[in-house]
């Protein structure tokens, strides 16, 4: 009973209060305390006391009319109990459209204002807490995002570092490799080289001669037998034909075998001339290629590039996923690389009769119900203010406009407690803007502000 | 549905960029020149001579107020029928039209607002040379000179104008094709039924008889020969891949008119050119025809959207006007004997007196129809301003909200955009009224519908505007989306509303939508079921505060001929071609009324519409189109809407920031310092285009637009005042400064500074980075006090005026009272019982008079007589206000707070008596560095009498 009276009174004195000095907020009652005259707040005047809140404007800088419309640059206090309390142009007093949730600024109007500060309060307050909560929630998982944003940049530089010894190793091994088909073409060059030194009319080799008789001779019996010639050589100008029996004997000299020594001073002479007839193609090794030095060589020869091939292929991937990688290492993660984990993902929202992709860091695109997709950017930079520079992502260079200029997105990022799209709008033509929830845009310092309800 | 207009979209986009090159600047290509428009090219290769034309006198015929006689064309025989009328407030109209057409030609309906007065006609005197008639007072007279044809209309021994003088009248009369078959049975039978009646009329007039005998065999002979020459165009004409059929031939009508002692013309809008009209004999005539031009060039005499036929002409001693009244296509020539001279050419004819009088020379060809002209014969600009309205009405009074600012956008994209852009007015304290929708609110440019996702619930955002005392605006075109699920389509189709193309089934274009059928307008049944389309019920998720916009009106035709309707399309018997510049005028004036019916004939309406014709001044306001953000669109801005505003629209305004392309910022601020001083306010802005709320131009440029718009506001009361004077009188709001100054030359030519009423006088900056501004103050014996700083200058004097980014010249008149609200709310109905200010400048009389006019803003009530007109004056140190309407009523909340009185001197004491009799003495400043006088708080009510001295 004893409070409820000390309320009260309050209250009444509180109303008193307003009703002489209307429109000003407790830290400015100092300047209107009644007595003669009032000094305007900027000092260029001064008035009789009855003329604050008389309705008609005596000071440049409004003061003297804190409670009614008639100066053009006054400021109305709305005192909002059980809400927030602030400021309204002196303009809104009186105007008809309920302003202060407390109905202050319509005590002469027909309209009927309610007054609902203490809902709003309440709303906003559940607000706030769902806010705080968010926030609370909101930081913790970007805690966590940060640590495994850490530990992310830490296995991507440690893959980064794999790759690079990758690439180190292979660079070895990779020198490694041209030597050795460097040299095997080289051994190769020769062999072929002194292969063409007897082909140029200086006397075949031994071996030369030997391993042509032992390719003629199949059965390796010592000596070549007609049978034995008319399987290995045709005719230079047709290839096709079988030689015939007499044929074969013409190049057997007559008889009907030969022993290497007649074959060196007769028919190698004519099958090295190779105007007549020669060794049949197809036939295992020619007068060269049959040479086993050079078989050798070039099958070491091919062997090597191979190899070498294989290896500056790993090379070139390795390399490859290395700038890759740095490429993505480059971009700015946040302070803590709380963004990284964003890398690599996409976010879908559908608007109307479009679905909008946000793959953060890469692009951002549009697709219409139609099934048309459009680029609204590529990833260009972070574009917040200073103070908030991790605040706003800037996609530029999407699909040329019918007016010129390309499609570019800008993507505002807010607090919240999952990941994603939360909305996508085209304000003007080609300009989008999206609005992207995640854990890591909650910054501490929201936690500061909140309710204050003046009593 | 929605997926349809998504495939079309791509294919409109594609076929726009085709068509219309996709390129800055209107493709002149896609417009008619003269040479291109067969009529003008036949009647523009007519030379100046003697006329063909005799009048036949004895067929004179005069009754008390009107006169008749027949003109023949010695030669092709046709005889043409001239009627003459004395009309009351010293208007003569002259009619001519054949006098036996094959069928009958096309008169214009609708445009006068009833059977125009006439006043008796007399014969002074008669010879076979000629007649003279008095036209009553004044001793003006019409002499009838009977060969050639001409007439003149002389006020004692002056010659104001002169009809025929150089022989250029020409009337195509109607004609059967000679090459078809038809033509063959129909002249024989003609001539069997001529003979029969010539039997007959034979018994009764004998002797006329034999006269008409002979003219009729001269006729056909002559004619025959004349029919011979059958040119090119005259029966079908071909324009780029378009081909206009015309059935019935030739059919043009041309006069001259000449107008001694003229050398300055205006009117005739809609063109993008100077105020003064400039003489054509080096290029093409001002052509008039609606059209949707994309994007217009300056400074030529192209057809824009919009067609007055009214031309004023004007010297020290007179003005005058001719009003044209033909629907058809039009073109206007212009010449001049004096054009060309220079100054110092001028003078040297007048020192050496070898001068001829100057003379301006016009000459008006039309496709169709039949001459029927208005000569206003003022002699004061405002007399004119009377008689043209005692013809075609004035200005409807607007809703005082429409007079405040509109913010526009193609498009606010749904109904979160349309709420955040009104909250960002509140957040920079910016006043707006009305915010609008433009074609993307649709359900795919079905008008009457809303896009079901993006404006979901429309009346909840128009409740939401509402509880802001603010308003919307959404389009709604002509073009009906041929569409078998559309509701609106489907009862024009069944109703037969539609427009007929020339074979008879529905006209059907391509616009927005798609394709499109035209609703038949001009018919009034048609008119009147339009109207009930906008009823709350019919018009679904609409209220009291949605107005409506008329776009595309011309009617627009993306794949028609020069962008609009096939002149063979048909509207009932008429063809396209008779009633194409009144199409515009026919859809606003049905979504006018429908606005008015779904109130129950309460409440106002406010409809803007792009195209228009004599007589759209009484249904709403226009704006200029699809102008472009440059420099010279702001400059041109200004002798556009004085030139809708000398023939009666007031209502005008200019895209603020310019439609097409982005306007730098220095551009934008000077352009809402340019519209909040022109009639209608509103910025709009292409789809293309980024962004452009006035915040989003850094703190300083949103400081300075929210000035310009806070100016407005405050003149709020002085401008529905005027609106209110251009209702009753038919006077122009924006004003050229010769309509106040006419015996001031120096005032002629004057467009780039303008007239609001009598008492403000606005030259804004219309020059990128400009320093300073050259204004002409006119009137030898006047003061101008600078409404910002109240300095006074002198009259007839430029004045050079330092600018900077804020600066808006402007000046009131000393000698006049504007009463102003200060108190800039958010919308001007939050400002409705707000108090006014009264600014008494005095002039060198130490008098001053004004007008205070109060309604509630938005009802017909004032028709009841519910208003309150007084008339403030200050004479001898008494500033009184005095009821200048006795017999209404109405009652405000509104007081007097403040009088300041500029060229004051320091009084002793200031008392205030009121009705009641009570006498109280009044505080008060004097500012002695302005000689500025503030009352301090007078506090009488607006609408009472009270009386103020100054001792």
């Amino acid at each position: 009973m004893h409070l409820l009276l000390i309320v009260a009174a309050f209250l009444c004195s509180g109303t008193v209060e307003a009703r002489k000095v209307r429109g000003i907020s407790s830290s400015y009652k100092r300047f209107y305390r009644e007595r003669k005259s009032f000094l305007c707040i900027d000092g260029s005047k001064m008035i009789p006391f009855e003329q604050v809140n008389d309705d008609y404007c005596d000071c440049a800088d409004g003061s003297d009319e804190p409670g009614t419309s008639a100066c053009p640059r006054g400021r109305f206090y709305c005192t909002n109990l059980g809400f927030r309390p602030h400021y309204i142009p002196s303009s809104r007093v009186n105007d008809g459209v309920c302003d202060c949730c407390d109905a202050s600024d319509e005590y002469n109007s027909h309209t009927r204002c309610q007054n609902t500060c203490w809902n709003l309060g309440q709303k906003e307050r559940a607000y706030v807490e769902g806010q705080m909560r968010t926030l609370d929630e909101g930081l913790r998982l970007k805690q966590r995002l940060i640590e495994e944003g850490v530990l992310l940049w830490r296995e991507k530089q440690a893959q980064l570092r794999e790759l690079q010894q990758a690439a180190e190793d292979l660079q070895v091994k990779l020198e490694e490799h041209r030597r050795r088909k460097h040299e095997a073409d080289q051994l190769k060059e020769q062999t072929i080289k002194s292969l063409e030194v007897g082909k140029d009319g200086f006397r075949p080799q031994n071996t030369s001669v030997t391993s042509l008789f032992q390719l003629l001779d199949n059965n390796k019996d010592g000596s070549i037998s007609v049978d034995e010639v008319k399987a290995k050589v045709v005719l230079v100008h047709d290839e096709k034909r079988v030689l015939s029996e007499d044929e074969a004997l013409v190049l057997l000299g007559g008889g009907r075998e030969m022993d290497l020594t007649k074959f060196r001073h007769t028919l190698w002479d004519i099958l090295t001339r190779g105007d007549n007839v020669k060794i049949k193609d197809g036939a295992p090794g020619g007068p060269a290629n049959e040479d086993p030095h050079l078989k050798e060589a070039d099958r070491a020869a091919e062997w090597e590039a191979t190899s070498l091939r294989k290896v500056e292929e790993a090379y070139e991937t390795v390399n490859m996923e290395i700038s890759d990688l740095q490429k993505k290492l480059d971009i700015d993660y946040g302070t803590d690389w709380e963004f990284l984990f964003l890398s690599g993902q996409c976010y879908k929202l559908q608007v109307y009769e479009y679905n909008y992709t946000l793959c953060p860091f890469n692009q951002v695109t549009q697709k219409s119900t139609t099934g048309t997709e459009v680029s609204l950017g590529m990833w260009g930079m972070w574009a917040g203010p200073p103070k908030n520079h991790y605040s706003q992502m800037v996609y530029e260079n999407g699909e040329p406009c019918w007016q010129g200029g390309s499609r570019t997105t800008t993507v505002t990022l807010t607090c919240g407690t999952e990941t994603g799209l939360r909305s996508a709008k085209e304000p003007s033509k080609c300009q989008y803007i999206m609005d992207f929830q995640t854990p890591v845009a909650c910054q501490p310092v929201l936690k500061q502000r909140g309710v204050h309800s003046e009593l | 549905m929605a997926t349809f207009t998504e495939r079309m979209a791509p294919v409109l986009v594609l076929w726009l960029a085709v068509c219309l090159s996709g390129t800055w600047a209107v493709d002149r290509g896609n417009f008619k020149t003269c040479d291109q428009s067969s009529f003008c090219k036949r009647q523009r290769a007519l030379k100046p001579g003697e006329s063909p034309y005799r009048a036949l006198l004895e067929t004179m015929e005069l009754t008390n107020t009107r006169l008749t006689l027949q003109l023949i064309n010695d030669n092709n025989k046709v005889r043409l029928l001239l009627e003459l009328y004395r009309l009351q407030g010293n208007i003569t109209r002259v009619k001519i039209n054949e006098l036996k057409p094959l069928k009958p030609r096309y008169e214009v309906p609708d445009v006068l607002v009833r059977e125009p007065p006439t006043e008796p006609l007399s014969v002074l005197s008669q010879d076979e040379n000629g007649v003279v008639l008095s036209l009553g007072a004044e001793s003006q007279r019409v002499i009838v000179s009977a060969r050639p044809f001409r007439l003149d209309i002389m006020e004692g021994h002056d010659v104001l104008m002169s009809l025929n003088s150089r022989g250029l009248l020409a009337f195509e009369h109607l004609r059967m094709r000679k090459d078809t078959f038809s033509y063959k049975v129909t002249s024989t039978v003609a001539s069997v039924w001529d003979n029969i009646k010539r039997v007959f009329s034979s018994q009764a007039e004998p002797e006329a008889e034999n006269k008409e005998e002979a003219d009729s065999a001269n006729q056909a002979e002559t004619a025959k020969e004349e029919e011979e020459k059958v040119e090119e165009g005259m029966w079908e004409e071909t324009f780029k891949s378009h081909s206009d059929s015309k059935p019935n031939g030739p059919s043009a009508v041309s006069l001259d008119f000449s107008l001694p002692g003229v050398e300055h013309v205006y009117g005739i809008p809609e063109h993008a050119d100077t105020l003064r009209l400039k003489t054509t004999d080096n290029g093409d005539p001002y052509r008039l025809y609606n059209l949707d031009v994309f994007q217009y060039e300056l400074y030529n005499p192209m057809a824009l959207y919009g067609a007055v036929p009214v031309m004023l002409a004007h010297n020290t001693k007179r003005t005058t006007g001719i009003f044209w009244l033909n629907a058809a296509e039009t073109w206007v020539d212009i010449s001049s004997n004096t054009a060309g001279k220079t100054v110092f050419g001028k003078m040297l004819d007048y020192v050496q007196g070898s001068s001829e009088t100057p003379q301006t020379d016009v000459r008006w060809i039309s496709e169709s129809g039949i001459i029927d002209v208005f000569l206003m014969l003022g002699p004061t600009p405002k007399d004119v301003f009377s008689q043209y309205a005692s013809l075609t009405g004035t200005q409807s009074f607007p809703p005082l909200s429409s007079l405040g600012y509109h913010q526009c956008r193609w498009n606010y994209n749904d109904q979160e955009d349309v709420r955040s852009v009104d909250a960002g007015f509140d957040e920079h304290d910016i006043p707006y009224d009305f915010i609008w929708l433009d074609i993307e609110h649709t359900d795919g440019k079905r008008y009457f519908t809303w896009d079901p996702h993006k404006f979901a619930t429309p009346k909840e955002m128009l409740q939401g505007l509402l509880e802001k005392k603010r308003k919307m605006v959404a389009i709604v075109d002509p073009h009906i989306k041929v569409d078998s699920n559309y509701k609106i389509h489907n009862e024009i189709r069944s109703r037969g509303f539609y427009v007929k193309n020339k074979d008879g089934g529905d006209y059907e274009g391509w616009c927005w939508p798609g394709s499109a059928g035209y609703p038949d307008f001009t018919r009034a049944d048609m008119r009147a079921w339009w109207a009930s389309m906008f009823a709350y019920d019919q018009y679904e998720g609409t209220m009291e505060n949605l107005y409506t916009w008329n776009d595309m009106n011309e009617p627009s035709v993306f794949n028609g001929p020069e962008v609009t309707m096939h002149k063979d399309a048909m509207h009932g018997s008429w063809e396209h071609r008779e009633v194409h510049n009144l199409y515009g005028l026919y859809v606003h004036r049905a979504t006018a009324e429908g606005l008015i019916q779904r109130s129950g004939g309460v409440e106002r309406p406010f409809v803007l519409t792009r195209a228009f014709f004599a007589g759209s001044q009484r249904y709403g306001a226009v704006w200029t189109g699809d102008n472009a953000a440059e420099w010279d669109h702001l400059k041109i801005s200004i002798p556009m809407c004085l030139s809708l505003g000398l023939v009666g629209i007031s209502f005008c305004g200019a895209d603020v920031g310019g439609f097409f392309k982005s306007p730098s910022s220095e551009l934008l601020v000077r352009w809402y310092q340019t519209g909040a001083y022109q009639p209608f306010f509103r910025a709009h802005a292409h789809l293309d285009t980024p962004r452009r709320e006035p915040w989003l131009f850094g703190p300083e440029n949103t400081a300075l637009i929210r000035e310009a718009v806070r100016q407005r506001y405050t003149f709020l009361p002085y401008w529905y005042q005027l609106f209110y004077q251009a209702y009753r009188t038919g006077e122009p709001v924006m004003r050229p400064l010769w309509v106040e100054y006419p015996q001031d030359p120096a005032t002629f030519a004057v467009d780039d500074e303008f007239l609001i009423g009598r008492d403000l006088l606005a030259h804004p900056v219309t020059e990128e980075g400009s320093r300073g501004v050259t204004a002409y103050l006119p009137g030898k014996d006047e003061f101008w006090f600078d409404i910002h700083t109240f300095q006074k200058h002198n009259g007839a004097q430029n004045l050079y005026i330092p600018v900077t980014m804020s600066s808006i010249p402007v000046f009131q008149r000393g000698g006049s009272i504007i009463p102003r609200k200060l108190r800039v709310r958010r919308s001007s109905t939050c400002m409705e019982n707000d108090p006014y200010t009264l600014f008494v400048a005095l002039n060198t009389r130490r008098s001053a008079e004004g007008e205070l006019y109060i309604d509630d803003g938005h009802t017909f009530n004032y028709e009841k007589k519910e208003f309150i007109h007084r008339k403030l004056s200050f004479a001898n140190n008494v500033l009184s206000s005095v009821n200048l309407a006795p017999d209404a009523q109405f009652t405000t909340k509104s007081w007097v707070e403040r009088v300041v009185i500029l060229g004051a001197s320091k009084p002793g004491k200031i008392t205030l008596k009121t009705a009641d009799g009570e006498e109280s003495q009044l505080d008060f400043e004097f500012d002695a560095s302005m000689s500025v006088l503030t009352i301090r708080k007078p506090g009488m009510n607006a609408g009472e009498d009270w009386k103020i001295t100054l001792k």
